[in-house]
């Protein structure tokens, strides 16, 4: 990778990310996704085929990411714009083949180990801010009203710039050059390259299970969940099939409450 | 009669859509992105700097919730500031910062269930499948779709919050909402389950095979598949939830769970990915 190619991203991953320039909807939530910000990845990378092919088993691990009251599991830009340039580079220095098993473990392995990258950036940059409202607070209390607009959106790109652009720039020069003798340091037979492949297939169950937390209130609604994950073990149901089919229970369930709420009370019921 | 311009309410609406974590910490959350968009409207409601400084204290507290869907707070913000404006004596501090406290819980919960934890990651799963062989078409239907409907939705409830004012909280915490949210949820459990399914593949090496024979006469994997496809799998999600649901185990204590496992797993030969270069 080049040194432009590396400012480049480190430049995009100060705009994305949970806190990033973007704005929430278009930063966190569209181009933080490893298999959205892929495109981004390959366009500087010049092969988006490849970014994108990289990034599908990274986006499985990270699948839903809830960040319930402001704590994070991982602030996904790393994953995307660390670890999908310095996969794509490894799996390329050996000849991989990118739809191959071995480029899909290898590329699920990098994107757990740099996920602890970005939540490390989240709080930095969130600290950083600090300083921006402390002055806020100050202007606020001479009346000056219109300093909340520069504290909420101008003064915060300081911290993406110092928390996030510098040390992105940085990891991806000093990684991609370090990846090229990834090969012979570490054997595909050895116990820990063994371990670490098994590790990018168990992830994905942990990412899974976030996204069951929060649908699940009462264990008695892991039933739906096994029944949803049996239309598509065991019957071979596509994930668009299975949205048809659990649209229908919504509907009942829907259709039950709503008559339970609205008509004269018959019974008490459990719910179904 | 004071009336707040369409103007004015779309400037209050762009800024809190653009804004609302772009100055996050952890000490006032959404606050500045609350005043920051709040101003448009109390600097048309209000000529002097002095009321309107006055007015903005209002919105000092605390503020936090899944800001896509806390866009109808906003919303709702505005009439009220628009109706106090107007000289209606029941709109104060603590009516506003009640309203405000008493949706944000309840807005995060929804938010975080339905929003994040279920629409993106159906519409991901869409994305993904498009995507297969590294097809640019499944980051471009994302980019679109998603956009577009977070969009509509955020400026549909920015706006019916402005309408309904304080009588909008009627609206979120009915039992029309929580029976559509129910509904919801359960569309998600199904998909998640399907989901686990299709991109989970955790397989063990473990076969057994008798002295003198090439063939093992017990491959653990084709057992347990031959009992419930992909049992394994479930098996993990399942005690992954379980660690975090009942043990209250952090997303990544059961991450560094599953690295010692992996290990463990590999030393002993339960697991192997049998991948060469």
């Amino acid at each position: 990778m080049s040194l432009i190619q590396c400012i480049i991203l480190g430049i995009i991953a100060g705009c994305t990310g949970v806190l990033g320039a973007w704005g929430t909807s278009v930063a966190n939530y569209t181009f933080s996704r490893p298999l959205v910000g892929a495109l981004l990845v390959g366009i500087v990378l010049g092969d988006i085929q490849g970014a994108i092919l990289i990034a599908i088993p990274m986006q499985i691990i990270y699948i839903a990411l809830v960040t319930p009251g402001g704590t994070v599991a991982a602030d996904l830009r790393a994953v995307t714009y660390i670890g999908i340039p310095l996969a794509y580079v490894a799996a390329k220095s050996q000849g991989l083949d990118f739809s191959g098993a071995e480029a899909y473990g290898l590329a699920g392995a990098f994107g757990a180990l740099v996920g602890t990258v970005g939540t490390v950036m989240f709080y930095g940059t969130a600290m950083m801010n600090l300083l921006w409202q402390h002055y806020g607070w100050a202007q606020l209390d001479k009346g000056n009203y219109k300093i909340v607009g520069k504290v909420d959106a101008l003064f915060p790109l300081i911290s993406q710039i110092v928390i996030n652009v510098i040390p992105t720039i940085l990891i991806l020069n000093v990684g991609s050059n370090a990846i090229a003798s990834f090969k012979e340091a570490l054997p595909m037979g050895s116990w820990y390259m063994k371990t670490l492949f098994t590790i990018g297939s168990l992830l994905p169950a942990v990412g899974i299970a976030i996204l069951l937390k929060s649908v699940v209130t009462k264990t008695s609604d892991l039933l739906f969940f096994v029944f949803g994950f049996a239309l598509a073990a065991a019957m071979g149901v596509s994930l668009l099939a299975a949205t048809a089919i659990g649209g229908v229970f919504a509907y009942l369930n829907y259709r039950l409450a709503t008559i339970h709420s609205a008509g004269p009370v018959i019974s008490d019921e459990e719910d179904i | 009669m004071k009336k707040v311009s369409k103007k004015a309410l779309n400037q209050s609406f762009w800024r809190w859509w653009y804004g609302n974590l772009t100055g996050f910490t952890h000490e006032h959350m959404q606050t500045f992105a609350y005043m920051w968009a709040m101003l448009p409207i109390i600097g048309e409601m209000y000529a002097s700097d002095e009321e309107r400084s006055a007015k903005l204290v209002t919105y000092y507290p605390f503020f936090n919730t899944e800001p896509q869907i806390g866009a109808i707070v906003v919303g709702i913000t505005a009439g009220l500031e628009e109706a106090r404006a107007n000289g209606n004596t029941d709109v104060d501090d603590e009516m506003i910062n009640g309203i405000r406290a008493g949706l944000m819980g309840p807005l995060a919960g929804i938010g975080d269930a339905l929003i994040v934890g279920t629409y993106i990651p159906i519409l991901l799963g869409i994305s993904l499948g498009f995507a297969e062989g590294g097809n640019i078409i499944g980051p471009l239907f994302y980019i679109v779709v998603w956009n577009a409907t977070i969009l509509a939705f955020m400026r549909f409830i920015y706006f019916k919050g402005y309408e309904l004012g304080g009588s909008a909280v009627e609206v979120i915490v009915g039992e029309q909402a929580n029976a559509v949210k129910n509904a919801a949820i359960t569309l998600g459990q199904i998909i998640v389950g399907a989901m686990a399914a299709s991109w989970v593949s955790i397989r063990t090496s473990i076969a057994l095979t008798a002295p003198g024979e090439d063939v093992p006469y017990l491959v653990l994997q084709n057992s347990l598949d031959g009992a419930f496809p992909g049992l394994l799998t479930l098996c993990f999600v399942l005690f992954c939830w379980w660690l975090m649901a009942k043990k209250s185990l952090s997303p990544v204590k059961v991450m560094l769970l599953m690295v010692v496992i992996a290990l463990v797993g590999v030393l002993l030969g339960v697991f192997d990915p049998g991948l060469n270069y």
